[in-house]
C-alpha cells in the first residue's frame, strides 16, 4: 500500500532513488485486501469490515494523540455525529450513501472545533477532561433522541452497487486507504509536520512561525471528520445504530489502542481495529472471558507509556529509521551542480533590521531587563553576553513574542509591539532555543522542513545542511547528537531565510575545533542567507570568532555596545565576568 | 423547588469528597486521577460481596474499603515505581488507561449487572420541613471532614509539610531525605480509602452498575476543577454547588432530562475562566 | 451456503483466508448430513449493563430433556446461545455467526434489549424466525420473522395502567421510565391504547431516566404531579432503588406498579418490608404461586438448577413452542420447513401462557393476559386469579 511507502522513507526523492518495490508490493496488496470480501465466508467478512472501521476510528484517535498530543475521550461522540448525520439523509433519501458519508464526516468537524476550542489554552490532562465530559454529555443526547428513523424502525437503505457485504468490505477498506494516504502525504507537509511540533513544545511551534491555536484547531477539526467518516461507515454496516453503540467507554478504548499501537501510522490503525474485532472474537473461541479485551488493551497502553518511546508503529518505525540510518553514507550526498555556484545574495543596504527601544521586562518588583537599546544592522553578525542571570534569554523571549515587556522592539524599521510571537517568526524574526527542542520522531529531512517554513525543494534544504555540515537527511532526528541537533536547527531556521535569526547558544554541545567552524560559517550567514544574526553565547572563541558587534548585559542592563575586540578587551566588561563567574 | 434542590445533596457530598480525593492526588502526587472513582466503587463493589457472605454491614462496609485501599495502593506502587519521573500528562494517561483495565476486571470480579447497595442508614432522614436523607448527611459530613482535615494535615504537621514539599519538588524532597515514594503511597492508600466512602455513601440513592458508578469522576473533577485543583474548601463547595444544581434541573421539565450534562457544562467554563490568562505553559 | 463452494475453488490461490473458507466449507457438508444435529440458536444479553440468563438456560434444559428422550426423530437439537454483551455490534454479530457461520434453523428463548432491533432486518433476509423468549425492544414486535412469548413492556404497561385505571379506580395515573429511543414508538402505542381503552389521560409521563441516575428528584416530581398510581418500567436494581427513596422520603398513598422484570425473588428480598404493597406484573402464570400448571416447569428448572422466575418461565415456553414445530416438520429439518412449521402453529396453548401463540405473517405480539402480583411481607402474593386479558382497543 502506497501510504506506507510514502511514510516510512522520510524524503520522495528518497523514494524514488530506490527501486519502488515496497510500495508496488503493498499497492497490490491493498487490491488484494479489496478483494478479500469475494473470498471470505460472511461472517468473518462482517467482522473484517467492523476492524477496517474501527481502523478508520483509530486513525482519528492517531492525528489528535498520536501527532498532536492531545488527549481526545470523544473520538466515538464524532463517529456518532456522523452516524446521525447519514441516518436523518439516508431515511429522506437526500444524496447517496457514500456523499452522506461524506457530509456526515464534514458535520462533525464544527463539533471537533467546538471541542478543540478549549484546547487552545487548555492543555493535556485539562483537555481529557472536557473531551471525556463532552462524550457522556453526547451519550445522554443520544440516549434521549433517537437516531433519524431508529424509533420508527427504518433502516439505512445501501446503494444497489455498495448493497453486498463484499462490495460494502471493498467500500470501507477503500475509504480507510484514502484516508491513510492522505494522512501520510501529510505528514511530508508543513501543514502535517506542524502537529508534531505542537506535541513536542508549543512554544517552538510559534517560533516556528505556526499559529498554536490554529494547528490544534486543524488536528481536532480533521480528526473529528475522521472519525464522522467512521461513524458513516458504520451505520453503512450496521444499518441502524443507537446509543449503545458510541458509548464513552468505546471511546475510551479506542484512546487506549491509540497509545498502545501509534495509531496515527496506517499499520498502527490497522492492528488497532483488527484487535478490535478480532480479540473478542479469539477470547470467545477459546472460552475465556470477554472481560479481558478491555484489560489488554488497558495494560497494552500502560506498559506504552511506560516505555515512553511511543506505541507498537511508532517504535518498529524507529527501528526501521534507525537500521536506514546505519546504511546511510556518512556524509551528505552532494549537491546537484547546478546549486552549487548559486549566486550569493546581495544585502540590502544598510539600516537596523532589529531595534530595541527602552524594553524592560519586571518580575514583580524585580526587573530581569531595564530600558534596554539595541540595534542589530542589516547584514551583520552581532552578539549578546553577559553573565548567567543577566536577562539574555528574557530579551529574547521579549523580542520574539513570548514574555511581555514594556517599550518598543521593531523590525526593518516597522514596530512589531503588537504581532504575536508566530506573526513575529512569519515576519522574518527567527529563534532558536537554549533547551532541546527537536523532534525526536523525525527524520533530519522532515525536521528542516518543519523549520524552513515553505516547502523547499530538496536541492535547498542541502544546501542548508552543507553549509553547516549537518548530517545525512535521511537519518532520524534521535540517531543525532545533540551538538549537531543545533547545527541542524539552525540550518533550519536560515533556510526559511529570515531577515534575522536569534540563536540562543547556538555552540553548546560542540567542541573547540566544531565551534570555530561553526564560528566560520555563521560569518558567512549575512552574505549566503540574507539575513542578519544575532548570537546569545557563552564561548567567547566563538563569539570573538563570528561577530562584529557585541553587546553586553548585566543584571539587566546594557553595561557595554559596539566593536567586538573593543567591548571585550574593556575593564568594564571583564569585571562584569569575573564578578559573575570565571571567564568562558 | 428546594426539596428538588436538596435532593441533590447526597449526590453533591459525594461528588466534593470524590473531588476532595482527586485534588489531594493531584496536589501530592501530581497526578489527575482518572480512576478515582472506579477504585471506589471497586471497594463498594468488594462491600457487597461480604454483604452476599452475611456480613453484617458495618465489617463489609470496612472490608470493601480495605479492598478500595489496597487496591489504590497497587495503583500508587506501580505509579511510583515506574511513573515517578515523568510528566504531570503521561501519569494521567497512565490513570485513563486504568480506568478501563479496572471497568474490565470489575466486571470479570463482579460481574456487569447493575446492583442495588444498601445504605448505611436505611430509611432515615432528617426532616426540617424538606427531608434530607441520612446519606445525604454523611457525605456532607465526610466531605466537610476531609477538606478540612486534610488541610489542616498539610499545614500543620511535620508529614503534611513534608508532602506539600514532595509535591513541588520531588526529586529535591528525596535528596532531602524525604522518603518521597514512601509517603505518595501513602497518599494513593488514603485516597482509595476516601473513594471508596464517597461511593459506598452515593451509591444508594441509585441503581449502581459499574461503569456509571466509575464516570462519578466526571462531576467529581468539575468540583475539583472549581477548587482549581488547589482549594479543598472550594471543591468541597463545588462538588455540593454541582449536585444542588443536578438536583435543581429535576425541577424544571426542559433541562431535567439532560441534568448529567451539567457537570460537563460547569468543567468547561471553569476551565475556560481558570486558564484565561496564561498564554504559554512554563514546561513546554 | 452457496457461496461457500464457489469461494473454496478461489480458496487455493489466495492463501490462508482461504484455507479458512476451505475448513467451514467442510464443516457445511458435515452439517447436510442427515443424523446431525438440529441447530437452534438464541442471542440473549448474557453479559453486559442488563442480564438475561435465565430465558437461554431454561430453553436448553427443554431441548436437553427432548435430547435425552431420543430427539426430534432421531436427530439431537443442538442449542445454541450466543452473548450479545448488551452491545449492538456483539448482537449483529452474534446472528451472523449463528445464521451464517453455524447455520441455525431458527432461533429460540433469546432476551436481550437490544437484540431485535438490530438483527430484525437480518433476520427477513436470511428467512430465519426467531421464537424470542423476552423480546425488549420495539423491533421484537413489529417485525414478521419474530414473535416473542412474552407480553413484553409495551402491552405490560398498558395491562398495568388498565389495572391502575379500571380495577383500582386510579384517577392520576402516571408513567415513569428509562430513556430509550428504541423503546419510545412502543410505550407511545401503549399509552394510546390505554388512553382510548380507559378514556383517561396520564397526569405525568416521565421517560427520561438514564441507568445510574438518582430517582429521588423524580419521586419529589411523582409526589408534586399528585400521582395516585404509578407504572415505573425500571430494571430490578432501580426498583430497588425507587422504592428505597420512596421510603426515604416517607411518600404514601401512591400505587407503585411494576412490570415483569421487577417480579423476581431477589428483588422481594432486596426490599423486605420497604416494597410493602408494591404491584407488579407477570407475564405468565405468576411463578411464586402454587396453580398446578407450574408442575412440570418448577420440575425441570429446579432439575436443570435454573433460577425460578418470570425469564425461565419465557425460555421454556419458547423452547416448547420450537419442539411443538419441529414436532410437526414432515420430511428434512431444514430452515424453509421449520419456518413453514412455525407459521403454521395455528393457537399453540401453553400452560403457562394466557393467550394462544400464533407466529402471524406480520407483527407480532401474541401474548396479551397478565396477571398480577403484589408484595407482602417480602413475598410475591397474586393478586387476580383469572388472566388481565387487554382489550384490542381497535388499534
Amino acid at each position: 500500500m502506497p501510504p506506507a511507502e510514502a511514510a516510512r522513507t522520510p524524503s520522495p526523492a528518497a523514494a524514488t532513488s530506490r527501486p519502488p518495490v515496497r510500495g508496488l508490493v503493498l499497492g497490490v496488496l491493498a487490491v488484494a485486501v479489496a478483494g478479500l470480501g469475494l473470498v471470505l465466508p460472511s461472517f468473518w467478512l462482517f467482522l473484517a469490515t467492523g476492524a477496517v472501521i474501527s481502523a478508520v476510528t483509530a486513525l482519528s484517535v492517531g492525528i489528535v494523540y498520536g501527532r498532536a498530543g492531545m488527549i481526545s475521550l470523544c473520538q466515538l461522540s464524532f463517529a456518532a455525529i456522523g452516524a446521525f448525520v447519514v441516518a436523518g439523509l439516508n431515511t429522506q433519501g437526500i444524496l447517496v450513501l457514500p456523499l452522506q458519508i461524506l457530509l456526515g464526516g464534514l458535520v462533525a468537524v464544527p463539533f471537533g472545533l467546538l471541542i478543540g476550542l478549549p484546547a487552545l489554552r487548555l492543555r493535556g490532562v485539562n483537555l481529557a477532561i472536557v473531551t471525556l465530559g463532552f462524550a457522556s454529555a453526547v451519550d445522554v443526547v443520544l440516549g434521549l433522541n433517537a437516531f433519524p428513523g431508529a424509533d420508527s424502525g427504518e433502516y439505512v437503505t445501501r446503494p444497489a452497487l455498495l448493497a453486498g457485504d463484499p462490495a460494502y468490505f471493498a467500500f470501507c477498506w477503500a475509504v480507510f486507504v484514502a484516508l491513510a494516504l492522505g494522512l501520510a502525504w501529510l505528514s511530508r507537509r508543513r501543514a502535517g509536520l506542524a502537529w508534531d511540533a505542537v506535541r513536542r513544545s508549543e512554544r517552538a511551534t510559534a517560533a516556528l512561525g505556526l499559529s498554536v491555536p490554529g494547528t490544534k484547531l486543524w488536528a481536532f477539526g480533521l480528526s473529528a471528520f475522521v472519525a464522522g467518516v467512521g461513524g458513516g461507515l458504520l451505520i453503512g454496516q450496521l444499518l441502524t445504530v443507537s446509543r449503545a453503540n458510541f458509548e464513552p467507554v468505546f471511546s475510551l478504548m479506542a484512546f487506549a489502542l491509540g497509545v498502545m499501537l501509534a495509531t496515527q501510522y496506517w499499520e498502527g490503525a490497522l492492528v488497532a481495529g483488527v484487535a478490535m474485532a478480532l480479540v473478542p472474537e479469539i477470547l470467545r473461541r477459546t472460552g475465556l472471558p470477554q472481560d479481558l479485551t478491555s484489560l489488554l488493551f488497558a495494560l497494552g497502553a500502560v506498559e506504552a507509556l511506560f516505555r515512553g518511546t511511543g506505541g507498537l508503529a511508532a517504535r518498529l518505525r524507529l527501528v526501521a529509521a534507525h537500521r536506514r540510518a546505519r546504511d546511510l553514507p556518512a556524509g551528505l550526498p552532494p549537491l546537484p551542480a547546478t546549486q552549487q555556484s548559486r549566486p550569493r545574495v546581495t544585502s540590502a543596504p544598510g539600516g537596523p533590521v532589529l531595534e530595541l527601544s527602552n524594553l524592560s521586562v519586571r518580575y514583580g518588583q524585580v526587573a530581569a531587563l531595564l530600558e534596554v537599546n539595541l540595534r542589530v544592522e542589516r547584514g551583520t553578525v552581532a552578539a549578546l553576553i553577559g553573565p548567567n542571570g543577566a536577562g539574555k534569554s528574557t530579551l529574547i523571549d521579549a523580542v520574539t513574542g513570548f514574555k511581555g515587556y514594556m517599550g518598543t522592539v521593531a523590525l526593518g524599521g516597522r514596530s512589531i509591539d503588537a504581532v504575536s510571537a508566530h506573526g513575529r517568526a512569519r515576519l522574518g524574526l527567527r529563534r532558536s532555543f537554549q533547551q532541546d527542542r527537536t523532534i525526536a520522531d523525525l527524520s533530519v529531512e522532515q525536521y528542516l522542513r518543519l523549520l524552513s517554513g515553505h516547502d523547499l525543494g530538496r536541492a535547498e534544504l542541502l544546501e542548508a545542511l552543507h553549509f553547516l555540515g549537518g548530517p545525512h537527511p535521511e537519518r532520524p532526528m534521535d540517531s543525532v547528537d545533540v551538538g549537531t541537533r543545533r547545527l541542524v536547527e539552525v540550518a533550519g531556521l536560515l533556510a526559511a531565510r529570515p531577515q534575522i535569526v536569534l540563536l540562543d547558544e547556538p555552540g553548546a554541545g560542540l567542541d573547540e575545533a566544531e565551534s570555530l567552524r561553526f564560528a566560520a560559517r555563521l560569518r558567512e550567514v549575512p552574505a549566503v542567507f540574507g539575513c542578519a544574526v544575532l548570537l546569545v553565547e557563552h564561548d567567547m572563541a566563538l563569539v570573538a570568532a563570528a561577530c562584529s558587534q557585541v553587546t553586553v548585559l548585566d543584571f539587566g542592563q546594557v553595561i557595554a555596545s559596539g566593536e567586538c575586540a573593543e567591548v571585550l578587551g574593556s575593564p568594564q566588561v571583564v569585571r562584569a565576568y569575573l564578578g559573575g563567574e570565571d571567564a568562558a | 423547588m428546594l426539596q428538588s434542590a436538596l435532593a441533590g445533596l447526597a449526590a453533591g457530598g459525594a461528588y466534593a469528597l470524590l473531588g476532595a480525593c482527586v485534588v489531594l492526588l493531584y496536589r501530592m502526587v501530581g497526578v489527575l486521577n482518572f480512576s478515582t472513582a472506579a477504585v471506589g466503587a471497586f471497594g463498594a463493589y468488594a462491600s457487597l460481596e461480604f454483604l452476599d457472605l452475611g456480613w453484617p454491614y458495618w465489617v463489609a462496609a470496612l472490608g470493601g474499603i480495605a479492598v478500595g485501599t489496597l487496591l489504590s495502593g497497587g495503583i500508587g506502587w506501580v505509579m511510583s515505581r515506574w511513573f515517578f519521573e515523568v510528566s504531570v500528562g503521561v501519569r494521567s494517561t497512565v490513570t485513563i488507561a486504568l480506568l478501563i483495565g479496572l471497568l474490565g476486571l470489575a466486571h470479570r470480579a463482579f460481574g456487569d449487572a447493575p446492583k442495588a447497595v444498601p445504605s448505611a442508614f436505611p430509611g432515615a432522614s432528617l426532616d426540617l420541613g424538606v427531608t434530607i436523607s441520612s446519606d445525604a448527611l454523611l457525605a456532607l459530613g465526610l466531605a466537610t471532614a476531609l477538606a478540612l482535615g486534610v488541610g489542616a494535615f498539610l499545614n500543620r504537621t511535620l508529614l503534611g509539610v513534608q508532602l506539600r514539599a514532595l509535591s513541588e519538588r520531588p526529586t529535591t524532597a528525596e535528596l532531602l531525605g524525604i522518603p518521597a515514594r514512601r509517603l505518595s503511597l501513602l497518599v494513593w492508600l488514603f485516597g482509595g480509602a476516601a473513594a471508596t466512602v464517597a461511593v459506598l455513601v452515593i451509591a444508594p440513592t441509585r441503581p449502581a452498575d459499574f461503569s456509571s458508578l466509575s464516570f462519578l469522576v466526571l462531576p467529581a473533577m468539575a468540583a475539583a476543577l472549581l477548587g482549581l485543583f488547589q482549594n479543598f474548601t472550594a471543591t468541597l463547595l463545588g462538588g455540593v454547588a454541582v449536585g444542588l444544581l443536578e438536583g435543581l434541573a429535576t425541577y424544571f421539565d426542559a433541562v431535567s432530562p439532560y441534568r448529567s450534562v451539567l457537570p460537563f457544562v460547569m468543567v468547561l467554563l471553569a476551565l475556560l475562566w481558570t486558564q484565561r490568562g496564561e498564554v504559554w505553559d512554563a514546561a513546554r | 451456503m452457496p457461496s461457500a463452494k464457489k469461494s473454496s475453488s478461489r480458496a487455493s490461490i489466495l492463501g490462508a483466508a482461504a484455507l479458512l473458507t476451505l475448513l467451514l466449507g467442510a464443516a457445511q457438508t458435515a452439517l447436510a448430513q442427515n443424523k446431525a444435529p438440529i441447530k437452534i440458536g438464541a442471542i440473549s444479553s448474557l453479559t453486559g449493563a442488563a442480564v438475561f440468563p435465565e430465558s437461554s438456560q431454561a430453553a436448553k434444559a427443554v431441548f436437553d430433556r427432548v435430547n435425552a428422550a431420543g430427539g426430534i426423530g432421531g436427530r439431537m437439537i443442538e442449542y445454541i446461545s450466543e452473548d450479545d454483551k448488551f452491545d449492538p455490534a456483539g448482537a449483529s454479530q452474534a446472528a451472523r455467526r449463528l445464521i451464517d457461520d453455524e447455520g441455525v434453523v431458527a432461533l429460540a428463548g433469546s432476551a436481550s434489549p437490544i437484540e431485535c432491533n438490530v438483527n430484525a432486518a437480518f433476520y427477513a433476509q436470511r428467512s430465519v424466525l426467531s421464537v424470542s423468549g423476552v423480546g425488549i425492544d420495539t423491533k421484537c414486535f413489529t417485525s414478521a420473522n419474530i414473535a416473542p412469548v412474552n407480553v413484553g413492556p409495551y402491552s405490560e404497561a398498558a395491562a398495568a395502567m388498565y389495572y391502575a385505571s379500571n380495577t383500582l379506580k386510579r384517577g392520576k395515573v402516571c408513567f415513569v421510565g428509562n430513556a430509550n429511543p428504541a423503546q419510545n414508538a412502543g410505550y407511545d402505542g401503549a399509552v394510546a391504547r390505554w388512553e382510548k381503552l380507559s378514556g383517561q389521560k396520564l397526569a405525568l409521563l416521565d421517560r427520561t431516566l438514564r441507568p445510574g441516575d438518582d430517582l429521588t428528584p423524580t419521586l419529589l416530581k411523582v409526589q408534586r404531579a399528585g400521582c395516585e398510581a404509578v407504572i415505573f418500567s425500571g430494571v430490578e436494581p432501580q426498583v430497588v432503588a425507587w422504592m428505597n427513596a420512596a421510603s426515604t422520603q416517607k411518600i404514601k398513598g401512591i400505587d407503585f406498579i411494576m412490570l415483569s422484570a421487577a417480579y423476581t425473588d431477589r428483588l422481594a428480598k432486596a426490599l423486605g418490608n420497604v416494597g410493602n404493597g408494591m404491584y407488579a406484573i407477570s407475564a405468565f402464570e405468576p411463578f411464586s404461586g402454587s396453580a398446578g400448571t407450574l408442575t412440570d416447569w418448577h420440575t425441570l428448572m429446579n432439575a436443570s438448577k435454573v433460577p425460578l422466575n418470570s425469564f425461565s418461565q419465557a425460555g421454556y415456553v419458547a423452547a416448547n413452542v420450537m419442539v411443538d414445530a419441529l414436532k410437526k416438520v414432515k420430511g428434512e429439518i431444514t430452515r424453509q420447513s421449520v419456518t413453514a412449521a412455525l407459521r403454521g402453529l395455528k393457537n399453540y396453548r401453553s400452560p403457562l401462557m394466557g393467550s394462544a401463540y400464533t407466529f402471524g405473517s406480520g407483527a407480532n405480539n401474541p401474548n396479551q393476559s397478565v396477571k398480577i402480583v403484589r408484595l407482602r411481607g417480602g413475598q410475591w402474593v397474586t393478586v387476580n386469579t383469572t388472566w388481565l386479558r387487554l382489550p384490542a382497543a381497535g388499534q
